[in-house]
Parts: structure tokens; C-alpha cells; sequence
């Protein structure tokens, strides 16, 4: 008989809740059709609660190493697995009023549960192996889950260019550790630090995985110039679920690139660095040109989201106990801003739903004065965006670009400075566009259905973000304490 | 025990209920106007009662963001104190001028003028620098929809054109602020007191970089015409009267405190260009077509003119040179108020149009005379005094800089001299027959009064201006002027 690996089921409740309550809401809703929508919104958010309060309640705690050492549960998972909760919860939340929710809410709250534990493996594990399935369980399930307006052409053709493209990076990530593992004899992340720091003959094999993997990653965390699935599928994806992609996906993957380049690669950090940066600079520079030209606002906010990505660079760039902890406040106040700008534009899908639901900058125009919160909301989250005061975006653009310039990468945050300037040009235009006098637009729109989840997730957002600019203490001893567990090079 | 913080929350808080709730245009105005009177009451009760040598007064430190070492202190010096007066009052003056105006959506430009108001005393009270970061880089957001909402023809192009210049100033000042907070001995902390004479001369450079932007110092100023011609009338006022002061202020109240060293190695830069600005604004002043491009090219001048009071780096350039930004803030103030009155009352700014108005308008010609020869300086008015200051001061240290200002305030006197014959004598221009302006009245013209009533009385008691702001400015330069032997 096979011996399997010890499991600590408690380290991996979470996750153990999670799949639970996807499959557990699959087989009710089966004998329930008619409340599915209502079953859906509980099973929902029941499971998540159940999984953030395993989380929450092990914060804090020793890291937890199981399943062979391949997955590790430490305070960073802890934090991952608690925005992915949360972010997953403002969606279903933001998805109550959707026709498609009300039909297939079973199978769209359970593939989101999916993408949820998948999550959390990736962000908890050590070990090449596990990542990828981690990796795959999220991907596969996300790839659905931006499919699933069906009526949508734009929908499907956003899952489908997001499948075709994500396996492509799954698939060099995987080339990659094949190749590194070719060279160390190890999938385990310390096993290949500690083989690369005694140095083999395999130099050449070495390099090739370490692109390879690199490569892999930058497609996941949508950097220039792997970052051409990002404008199409934000675009066309249903848009909780592009809120969703655009703060946890992106956590994700940052956590997964971090764990990786610095527990499993900090021996040639000469190999990686370098890619970084250059990554970082195009990144920052093209993204923000790009968003400037776009004039469909869901667009506008990938573009910048990819800017925000090189940002985001600089914190593993700089690679000390600062920088991390500048990436890890940056991107999970990235999340909820992310999050809060997609449901503003979801409210405004809502209202437009004659002219197909195009959040075009023209289109938006003057709504600002028949939907007064939601757009002042809007505001705050674009001045999040923009890094400005006092927002939790101004407090984590100066964290990691403070930590730039005291770390000698000071033209990284110019650069970062230039992308600034870029991206409050075109977040701008998204305010003045909708509070532009010339045209009113139909003044006291009636109430649609379900905007009261939205108005939730609006203000949970906005809450958030406000706190986060101007009692951050709080959060940023939560982002030391959470990436204190990444092996610090430097 | 009111303290600095109450005159940043009180705005704060107003403009955020006057954002939410959709109140009538007279209420909103009304509650706007209270509450930047009430402002400007505690200013006045914080002038009574402040003491020349008793340092920082009526401040706030407390601990804010812990992990970053970041503490809310705030607290008012002499020259803080003397900003934020003329802020409270500048902002009365165009709230009220916005009231009588009748914007549109005017609750919203009434919540955004307190706004603003709220981010300048941050930055004029601030004594932590992300504090004083906050304030100047958060200004820029009231500031640029007001420009944008409520803006001329050519708003979109001045927005650019302000962002272009001002953001890359205020995010690199940014970065210099985050190096001198982050290798702080100690863990990090950024109260002023800490950064002194740690910068090197990158950081220098980056701070003078975003201030001679904001200033504007000659030549960063490209942003100014646009910004000032496109802007509503009270919010030129605003942005000329005394946001384009928190740079002035920064200079001699961070800059040279904290870089003494920097500050006397690079002081010719300074005074190089602040000459050059002084000459060169009057100049063009002198050949511009209407009346704001006049008051536009004028600040350039004027602030100039302050900054190389600033780094003469001696009592009197230093004295001269925070007088000389009140009393200026109050003249281009009340000057943009007038030119926007005449543009909505005579359907032009242009002097082509104009001209021939002193006839028959008593109270304009009155109130138009009165502020240009404020402007002027001619002796006798406290722009006359704080001139004086700075030209002593620059006599002290360099004989052919007196004589380069002398010519520079000669110049001054010419094109405020052709704005008010052209506006208010020569042939009456084509625009005054057809529209007929009337004389100026009660609504714009108490907006107007209380700022040439503040010049008057500085003029009659400048020495009551002067001593309570000399220990103070004295204090701010003193490093540096040990650094440079004087």
C-alpha cells in the first residue's frame, strides 16, 4: 500500500470549507432548483465565513508546514486566504441582481468557492508541484467563471482568450520548474535554493528554468510584456468577476512570484533581478500610456492595473523587509480599490443597460449628478489609484517607492513618479466625464434590482480604502507581520 | 482649547456635507460662507493671543502612523500664522465673490474652495512632513476640478498642462521627503526638527524642484497663465492669492531650515533666477492684452521677487519677503476678483474692449485706483514696506542686486499704471457702450473690501505685522546664514 502524506487538517480547514461548501451547494441546489439563487447567497457566503474564520483564527500563529512540506501556513497565506474570502464575498454580494446569478447561481457561487481554495494553496505553497495545482484549480475555475455571461459574446470570447493564453503561461511555468528540477533534483523550493547555493555544473539548465519560470509568472501577474490577455479579459469578463481578477488574482500571483524568486531562487537573484526591473520600467511606463488612449472605462482601469502590476514589482525588487511589506499593503489596498471601481461601474452597467452596458467614458457622462454616491465613491477609489491622500493607495504608493529610494533603486520610484503624473491624467478624465455640466443625464433613475448588494460592496470598499489612507498603522503592522514570512535575501 | 487641527477639521468636515447633501444654492452658499468666517475668527483669536518668542503655539503631535513613524503635529510660528490668516480671509472673499457669481452646482464649488482651504493650513501649519506632503499634494485635486468644472474655454488644456508640471514636482518631492523620513537614525520619523541638515544635495534639489513649481519660480512658471486666464474668478484668486504661496512658505519655512547647508551653497541659483522671474514677469506683464494676464504675470514677478527675498538669506530679505507674500496675496487676490467682475459685467477682459470705465463709476474707480496703487508700491502702502525690506536686504549683500530689483520695481509700477488707464481711462472701449456695466456694487464689491482694508491697515501699522513674524523668520534662516558667513 501507498503511504500518503500526513495531513494537518486543521492547517487546511480553509480550503477543506471551501471545497465542502462548493460541492455541498452543488448537490443541494440539485434538489432545491427554485431557491437557488437564495441558497446560493447563503452556501456562499456561509463557506467563506467559515473559511475566514479558520484563518483568522490560526493568525498569528507558528507557521504550519504539511502534506509532505509542501504547503506552508503562515501568517502571508493566512492574509492571502483572508482578502480571497473577502474580495469572493463582494462578489456574490455584487452578483444578487444578475439575471445569470439568478439562473445559475449554484454553479457560479461553487466555481468561485473553487477559485478561492485554489488560492489558497497557491499562496501557501513550497513546493513547485503544489503551486501548480493550486495554480490550475484557481485558473480553470476563473476561466468559467469570465465566461459565464453566455449571452455575451464579449464574455466568452474573454474565457476563452484568458484559457488559451493562461495555459500558455501555466504551461512555460511548469517547463520552467522542469527544468530547475533537472538541475537541482528538487520541486521543493528550499530543496532548489539550497542546491543552487552550493552551485552545480548546470548553469545553462539553471538559467533556462529560471526564464522559464519567470516568464510564467509575469503572464500570471499580467506584466509587460505578458501582459496582452489582461485589456480583453478585464474587458470582457462579467464585471465582479474583473473586480475579483484585478485585486485577489493579482495578490496571488504576486504572493506565488515573491515565494518563488526569494525561498526557492535567491541564489541567483543576478538572473532575476535584472528581468524584474526591466519588466517593473516597461510595465509602469506602458501601462500607463496605454490606459491615457482608452476610452471604455473597464479598459481604462486594466490598462492601469497592469501599471499598478510593475508597481507592484518594485516591492520584490527592492527585496528587503520594507519592500515586502510595502508589496503587501500595496496590493491588498490594490484589491479593495480595484474592487470598489468595478462595482461603481457594475452600478453603472445597470443603467445603461439599453445601450449594451459599455462603461464608455462618453457614456458616462453627467451620471455622476443622477447617481451622486456611487460616483463620489468612484472618485475616491480613481484618487486611490492615483495614490493620493488620504487614501490607502497614497500610503502604499510612498511605502514602496519610499523603500525604493532608501534601497538605491531611486530611478524605480521616478519612474513610478512618471507613471503617477501618466495615470492621473486619464483617471481624470474618468471624473470630469462624469461630472461633465453639458449633458444631464436621466436624472432619479429608478431603482434596480439588487443595487442594495452593490451599495454594500461600495461601502465596504470605500470604508476600507478611507481607513486604510488615514489609520493605516493598523494595516501596515498586518502587512509586516503577514510578509515577515517571506525569506528576506538582503 | 482650540488648537490649528480644529481650523483643518472644520472646512474638512463642511466640504464633505456639502459634497453629500444636495442643498440649495443660497443655503449652501450661506453655510460655506459661516464656515470660512468662523475660520478666520479663530485666526484672529490665534493672533491675539500668539506670542512672538513663544515658538510653535496652539499645536497638536500625536502619534498617527505608528509603523511609519509618521505623528499629526501641527502648530503655528509666526509665518505660519500669517499665511494662514490670509488664507482664511482669500477664501471668505471668494466664497462670497462664488455666491454673488451664482455657479452652477455651486454647492460642490463651495465644498471644494473649503477643501482647498483645509489642505493649504495643513500645509502651512504642518510641522511633520507627510503632513505637509498631504496638504500640498492634496490641494491639487480641489484645485484641478475646480479649474476643470468650472473653468473657461481652454480648461482641458490647462489641467494638462497644471498636472504635467505640478504632479511631477509634488511626487518627486515625495520621494526626497520618504529618504529623509526613512533613514532617520532611529526607525523612521518625519518631523521636521529631524530631517535638519541630513539632506544631501539630491534631496535639496527635489524639494526646490516641486516648490519652484507651485511658486512659481522663473523658469517653472508655464503652467501659471493657463491655469490663472481659465480658472473662475475666485479661484484664480485662490490659486494666485495664496496657493501659489505654499510654495513661497515652503521655501523659507522647510527649505532653508532644513537644507542650511544647500540652501547657502545654492543660493545664487535662487537669487539668479528670482532676478531674472522679477524682470522677465514684469516685462511681459507690461505687454499683456487683459487683465488677469496682467495679474498672472505679475505673481510670476512677485513670487520671484519673494523667493530671492527668501535666499538673501538675511533678517531683512527674509522679514521683507514673508510681508511681501501677504501683502501680495492679498493685492492679486482682490486684483482677480476685479478682472473677473469687469469680465462678467463688461462681457470682455480684454483692454481692446475696455477702458473709459472710471466715468460715472465712483466705487470701481475708487477700488481699482486703491489696489493698483497697493500694487505699484507706491511708499507709503505695505507692499511699499516689504519691497523696501527685501531691496535693503539685497543692498546689504550685493549692491548691483539692489539696483537690478530697484529697476524691477520701477517696471512694477509701469504695467499696474497701464492697467488702470487702460481699464478705467483712454477712450471707452467698444464692449463698455454695448453692455454698459454698472458701477460696482455690494455683492462683488464686499468681496473685494475686506482684502484692500487688510492692505490699508498694513500699511498704517506694518510694524504690527513685522514684529510678530520677525523672531520667527529670523529663527528659519538662521542656519543658513551661518552656513554662507553672514
Amino acid at each position: 500500500m501507498i503511504q500518503g502524506p500526513s495531513v494537518d487538517w486543521i492547517a487546511i480547514a480553509p480550503e477543506v470549507a471551501l471545497i465542502v461548501g462548493a460541492f455541498g451547494l452543488l448537490l443541494l441546489a440539485t434538489f432545491a432548483r427554485a431557491y437557488e439563487r437564495g441558497l446560493s447567497i447563503v452556501v456562499g457566503l456561509g463557506a467563506l465565513a467559515v473559511s475566514v474564520a479558520f484563518s483568522v483564527a490560526a493568525w498569528g500563529n507558528a507557521p504550519v508546514v504539511t502534506m509532505a512540506d509542501a504547503f506552508r501556513v503562515d501568517d502571508l497565506t493566512e492574509l492571502v486566504r483572508i482578502t480571497v474570502a473577502i474580495m469572493a464575498a463582494l462578489v456574490i454580494l455584487l452578483s444578487v441582481g444578475w439575471a445569470r446569478f439568478r439562473e445559475h447561481g449554484s454553479e457560479f457561487t461553487a466555481l468561485l468557492l473553487l477559485v478561492c481554495a485554489g488560492m489558497g494553496v497557491v499562496a501557501g505553497s513550497t513546493s513547485f508541484v503544489t503551486l501548480f495545482v493550486g495554480l490550475e484549480l484557481f485558473s480553470l475555475s476563473l476561466y468559467v467563471l469570465c465566461a459565464f455571461d453566455g449571452k455575451s459574446r464579449a464574455s466568452l470570447e474573454a474565457g476563452f482568450k484568458y484559457l488559451v493564453l493562461g495555459t500558455i503561461g501555466s504551461i512555460v511555468l511548469v517547463y520552467g520548474a522542469a527544468f530547475l528540477y533537472g538541475a537541482t533534483g528538487s520541486f521543493m523550493y528550499g530543496g532548489v535554493a539550497a542546491s543552487l547555493a552550493e552551485g552545480g555544473s548546470h548553469d545553462s539548465i539553471v538559467t533556462l528554468g529560471t526564464a522559464l519560470v519567470l516568464i510564467g509568472l509575469l503572464f500570471k501577474v499580467g506584466a509587460m510584456p505578458f501582459h496582452m490577455w489582461v485589456p480583453d479579459v478585464y474587458e470582457g469578463a462579467p464585471t465582479q468577476v474583473t473586480g475579483f481578477m484585478a485585486g485577489a488574482t493579482k495578490l496571488v500571483a504576486f504572493v506565488a512570484l515573491a515565494r518563488i524568486v526569494l525561498e526557492a531562487l535567491p541564489a541567483v537573484e543576478h538572473l532575476w533581478s535584472p528581468v524584474l526591473i526591466i519588466a517593473a520600467v516597461v510595465t509602469i511606463i506602458g501601462g500607463n500610456i496605454a490606459a491615457l488612449v482608452q476610452t471604455n472605462v473597464k479598459r481604462m482601469i486594466a490598462w492601469s492595473s497592469v501599471g499598478a502590476a510593475g508597481y507592484a514589482l518594485i516591492g520584490i525588487i527592492v527585496n528587503g523587509s520594507d519592500g515586502l511589506r510595502g508589496l503587501v499593503f500595496y496590493l491588498a489596498a490594490y484589491a479593495f480599490t480595484a474592487m470598489g471601481a468595478f462595482a461603481v461601474i457594475a452600478v453603472f452597467e445597470r443603467d445603461q443597460v439599453r445601450e449594451k452596458g459599455y462603461a464608455t467614458l462618453d457614456g458616462m457622462r453627467g451620471w455622476g449628478f443622477s447617481r451622486p454616491f456611487a460616483a463620489m465613491a468612484m472618485v475616491v477609489f480613481l484618487l486611490a489609484f492615483a495614490g493620493f491622500p488620504p487614501t490607502a493607495g497614497f500610503i502604499g504608493k510612498f511605502v514602496v517607492s519610499g523603500t525604493a529610494v532608501t534601497h538605491g533603486y531611486a530611478y524605480l520610484a521616478i519612474i513610478g513618479a512618471i507613471g503617477s503624473v501618466i495615470g492621473l491624467g486619464y483617471y481624470l478624465r474618468v471624473i470630469l466625464s462624469m461630472y461633465d455640466r453639458s449633458r444631464k443625464s436621466d436624472v432619479g433613475l429608478p431603482a434596480s434590482p439588487g443595487l442594495g448588494g452593490a451599495t454594500l460592496v461600495i461601502l465596504i470598499c470605500l470604508a476600507v480604502v478611507l481607513l486604510g489612507g488615514i489609520v493605516p498603522g493598523i494595516l501596515l503592522d498586518w502587512s509586516g507581520q503577514a510578509s515577515a514570512f517571506l525569506a528576506v535575501v538582503k | 482649547m482650540i488648537t490649528v487641527s480644529w481650523l483643518i477639521a472644520l472646512p474638512a468636515i463642511a466640504a464633505i456635507v456639502l459634497l453629500l447633501l444636495p442643498l440649495g444654492q443660497k443655503i449652501a452658499g450661506y453655510l460655506a460662507l459661516l464656515v470660512s468666517l468662523a475660520v478666520a475668527g479663530a485666526v484672529i483669536g490665534f493672533i491675539y493671543r500668539y506670542e512672538p518668542l513663544g515658538g510653535l503655539q496652539f499645536g497638536d503631535n500625536i502619534a498617527w502612523i505608528n509603523p511609519l513613524g509618521v505623528r499629526w503635529h501641527v502648530a503655528l510660528n509666526g509665518v505660519s500664522l500669517a499665511m494662514v490668516a490670509v488664507t482664511a480671509l482669500v477664501t471668505c472673499c471668494a466664497i462670497g465673490y462664488g455666491m454673488w457669481a451664482r455657479r452652477e452646482r455651486s454647492h460642490a464649488s463651495f465644498a471644494l474652495l473649503l477643501l482647498t482651504e483645509a489642505f493649504l493650513i495643513i500645509v502651512f501649519t504642518a510641522q511633520d512632513l507627510v503632513v505637509f506632503y498631504i496638504g500640498f499634494e492634496g490641494m491639487l485635486i480641489p484645485l484641478l476640478v475646480l479649474l476643470a468644472a468650472w473653468g473657461g474655454k481652454g480648461r482641458k488644456a490647462a489641467m494638462v498642462q497644471v498636472i504635467a508640471y505640478t504632479a511631477m514636482g509634488t511626487l518627486l518631492m515625495l520621494l526626497a521627503i520618504a529618504w529623509l523620513g526613512f533613514t532617520a537614525p532611529g526607525g523612521p520619523n518625519f518631523d521636521m526638527v529631524a530631517a535638519i541638515g541630513r539632506g544631501n544635495d539630491w534631496v535639496f534639489a527635489a524639494f526646490a524642484f516641486a516648490l519652484a513649481i507651485k511658486s512659481p519660480l522663473f523658469p517653472f512658471h508655464g503652467w501659471v497663465l493657463p491655469a490663472y486666464r481659465e480658472s473662475s474668478a475666485e479661484v484664480a484668486a485662490v490659486l494666485s492669492g495664496v496657493a501659489s504661496k505654499a510654495g513661497g512658505f515652503a521655501f523659507l519655512a522647510i527649505l532653508v531650515p532644513l537644507f542650511p547647508e544647500q540652501s547657502a551653497k545654492y543660493a545664487w541659483v535662487f537669487i539668479t533666477l528670482g532676478a531674472i522671474g522679477f524682470l522677465y514677469g514684469a516685462f511681459l506683464a507690461f505687454r499683456q492684452p487683459d487683465g488677469r494676464g496682467v495679474v498672472a504675470y505679475s505673481s510670476i514677478a512677485q513670487m520671484s521677487f519673494i523667493i530671492l527675498g527668501i535666499f538673501l538669506l538675511n533678517d531683512r530679505g527674509a522679514t521683507g519677503a514673508t510681508f511681501q507674500m501677504v501683502n501680495h496675496a492679498l493685492v492679486s487676490a482682490a486684483l482677480f476678483l476685479l478682472a473677473g467682475w469687469l469680465e462678467t459685467q463688461a462681457g470682455s477682459g480684454s483692454f481692446k474692449h475696455l477702458g473709459g470705465l472710471a466715468r460715472s463709476r465712483p466705487v470701481l474707480a475708487t477700488t481699482a485706483l486703491i489696489l493698483g496703487m497697493a500694487a505699484l508700491a507706491v511708499p507709503g502702502s505695505s507692499v511699499f514696506a516689504s519691497e523696501f525690506l527685501i531691496l535693503l536686504g539685497a543692498y546689504e549683500n550685493y549692491w548691483w542686486l539692489g539696483a537690478i530689483i530697484t529697476l524691477g520695481i520701477v517696471l512694477a509700477a509701469m504695467y499696474m499704471l497701464r492697467w488702470v488707464s487702460a481699464v478705467l481711462h483712454e477712450r471707452e472701449g467698444d464692449f463698455v457702450g454695448t453692455h454698459n456695466p454698472p458701477d460696482l456694487h455690494r455683492g462683488a464689491l464686499l468681496c473685494i473690501v475686506p482684502l484692500a482694508l487688510c492692505l490699508l491697515g498694513l500699511s498704517i501699522a506694518p510694524a504690527q505685522f513685522t514684529d510678530r513674524v520677525n523672531a520667527t523668520t529670523t529663527a528659519m534662516i538662521n542656519a543658513a546664514a551661518k552656513e554662507a558667513g553672514r
